[in-house]
């Protein structure tokens, strides 16, 4: 889509344009209309004094030439006539060698060139009779002046016309800026939201844009709310299937099957099996996935919280540590990152000897997150295989985890990578590079 | 060891209770959250096993009613609750340690022994040892320089509770609020016959009787 700016100002700009160049084209021809007809007076005028002025003279009709208008003398003065008889014509001195041609029809026309200074001629035709003769009389003006004053004023007109539609176009301009600055500090704040800077988009908006705004809002508090319930209503599941498997894997390992170990065997293998499939799935359900954060993950505030919950349960013999840039947020939901560094964590810790270390550094493009521990590690061609399908390498230790199984699902939903590498101090360092929003 | 255990699904609370007994802890149970705040306040009780989910109050705020009223207890919780952002929350709210359902028996029972061990000040170690002893608490025996002295389950009790206190002048009825639970009759006699099988089977010196006072516990090194 094209910014609405660029739309309104290539509205702008054609209808002024159309408007400005008919308007001016049609006042400079009613203009010019008016002033011909005034002119046309004047020649009327000066037909009918040539009128008077033909007397009968001793060898016929003569001009009395007192009567004349000393611009008819001198040559090329701008004032022409030529007077037609039934047999002959008389041409004005001041038409000195050029010919004024006789006109068709009597009445005005213009545009005729004449002289060497190419003069444009406004020529009035009037028909008589006098004396008994018929009489054509052709008056002349030249029109040069007031057509070169047109051309002038055109010029003048044009240069004027241009500078009003740029200044009406910056003004424009200013205005919708002005105007679209809501929608602008919306754009922006939408693009907070992405990144999980704020959780609600403004509401003091102008009224074209509240339906909009607070339509968004609604929507984000719905999805906030939704996810919230239905985490809720998985944690309620989780709780109604999980205390009852409590209770078979208790009575399963009871003194009760002493005598029947093969029942023991198979009943403990399916009701694990039950179990990590149903932790596995409900986990998953619990992802907000790349639905906008509603909590941002604020490193100084929860780290410290998750690696002193991993002490307790793993003991405090275990040195944990972070390392992340003071006051980073991460843009992601914060149950979910909990849920990977905790199980990443946790993974580290089973294995560990005495060292964890979880770093967090922010790069131009995205983070890095990576966890590493001092324990045994991975052999290189073994680290394949951690993901791979039906593969159980980390779970291993201690039954009851669901070792990264959980850590894969979220990283994929993130559109994030997952690298297993070696640490420092020999043991296995994960790496995930998760692309910036 | 006297343990509460609070726990609304009465199936796993039987299998609980009975585990927990085999194990020789006295243990007393609750199955609603406001009773839980009033009892675990007001008996003297050596660990408490609290499940989330539970009607009248949630867990999280009974522990938190706890901890608001001074309780040190060390409190296990027990739940199927198991994202992360659930136990940091049941940590900040005063939990010692976190085990999510369904989990293997064993597990709790390690869980227990580790937390008892801790909560008395006997950090990192696997197991526990005390006055050259060196009690083998799934085999419910002592060890002493490499050979075994058979218990019975009251022995073993009296014991594990000496061993967690040791050097501490225990009174007898301290120790009897400690090995029984509200509902079994207490007897100081009994408590003084245990001792006597104690002492033949370890040693006079293991348990010295401080007269008016109670008992003591590895009181000189050995």
């Amino acid at each position: 889509m094209r910014s609405i700016q660029r739309r309104l100002s290539l509205g702008l700009i054609s209808v002024m344009v159309i408007v400005g160049v008919v308007l001016a084209q049609t006042s400079l021809w009613l203009f010019e209309a008016g002033l011909q007809r005034y002119l046309e007076a004047g020649l009327r005028n000066d037909s009918e004094s040539l009128l008077v002025a033909l007397v009968r003279g001793p060898q016929g009709l003569q001009l009395d030439e007192r009567h004349l208008s000393p611009a008819y003398q001198r040559p090329f003065s701008g004032h022409y006539f030529r007077i037609d008889f039934a047999d002959s014509h008389w041409r004005s001195r001041s038409l000195w060698d050029q010919d004024l041609p006789l006109l068709d029809h009597p009445g005005l026309h213009s545009n005729l060139q004449l002289g060497p200074d190419g003069q444009q001629l406004l020529i009035l035709r009037s028909d008589y009779r006098r004396l008994g003769q018929s009489i054509s009389i052709s008056v002349a003006q030249d029109y040069t002046p007031v057509r070169e004053s047109f051309q002038r004023m055109r010029q003048i007109g044009l240069a004027a016309g241009l500078t009003a539609l740029l200044v009406i176009l910056l003004l424009q301009r200013l205005t919708v800026r002005r105007a679209l600055k809501p929608l602008e500090r919306a754009r922006e704040q939408i693009a907070q939201l992405q990144q999980g800077q704020r959780s609600q988009l403004d509401d003091q908006v102008p009224v074209e844009l509240e339906p909009l705004v607070a339509q968004i809002n609604h929507l984000l508090a719905h999805t906030e709310d939704s996810l919230k319930r239905s985490r809720n209503a998985l944690g309620n599941l989780g709780h109604a299937l999980k205390t009852p498997l409590a209770v078979l894997l208790s009575v399963a390992s009871s003194e009760k099957l002493d005598a029947h170990p093969e029942l023991r065997k198979i009943l403990i293998e399916q009701l694990e099996q039950v179990q990590q499939r149903l932790n596995r799935e409900l986990n998953r359900a619990r992802l907000s996935g790349d639905a906008l954060p509603g909590a941002l993950f604020d490193c100084d505030a929860e780290l410290p919280g998750l690696l002193a919950t991993l002490n307790m349960i793993h003991g405090e013999h275990l040195a944990l540590s972070y390392v992340a840039p003071a006051g980073l947020q991460l843009p992601w939901d914060r149950e979910d990152l909990l849920e990977l560094l905790g199980n990443l964590l946790d993974n580290a810790c089973k294995w560990a000897d005495a060292e964890v270390r979880l770093s967090v550094i922010e790069r131009t493009d995205g983070f890095a997150l990576s966890v590493e521990d001092d324990g045994p590690g991975i052999p290189e061609q073994q680290r394949a295989e951690v993901f791979s399908r039906g593969t159980r390498l980390d779970e291993q230790t201690d039954g009851h985890g669901l070792g990264l199984g959980i850590v894969r699902d979220i990283v994929e939903t993130w559109g994030g990578l997952l690298v297993l590498g070696e640490s420092e101090w020999g043991g296995l360092k994960v790496v995930i590079e998760l692309p910036k929003r | 060891m006297r343990l509460l255990l609070v726990e609304d699904h009465v199936p796993l609370a039987d299998e609980l209770l009975a585990s927990l007994q085999r194990q020789g802890y006295a243990v007393d149970w609750l199955a609603d959250g406001r009773d839980a705040v009033y009892q675990g306040g007001s008996e003297p009780y050596d660990l408490i096993i609290l499940d989330l989910g539970l009607p009248g109050m949630p867990g999280l705020e009974v522990l938190a009613q706890w901890r608001a009223g001074g309780l040190s207890i060390p409190v296990l919780i027990l739940t199927a609750r198991d994202s992360w952002a659930e136990r940091i929350e049941g940590l900040k709210a005063g939990a010692d340690d976190y085990l999510t359902k369904p989990f293997h028996p064993e597990e709790l029972q390690l869980r227990i022994q580790s937390l008892l061990r801790r909560s008395k000040g006997q950090a990192n170690q696997p197991t526990l040892k005390a006055a050259g002893l060196h009690l083998d608490e799934g085999r419910q025996c002592v060890v002493r320089d490499g050979a075994d002295i058979q218990l019975t389950a009251a022995e073993f009790r009296l014991l594990r509770y000496f061993m967690l206190h040791p050097e501490q002048i225990l009174s007898k009825s301290h120790l009897a609020e400690h090995l029984y639970d509200g509902e079994t009759e207490r007897d100081s006699n009994v408590l003084e016959v245990h001792v006597n099988h104690l002492r033949r089977k370890l040693g006079k010196s293991v348990i010295e009787t401080r007269r008016g006072q109670g008992y003591l516990f590895g009181g000189q090194a050995s």
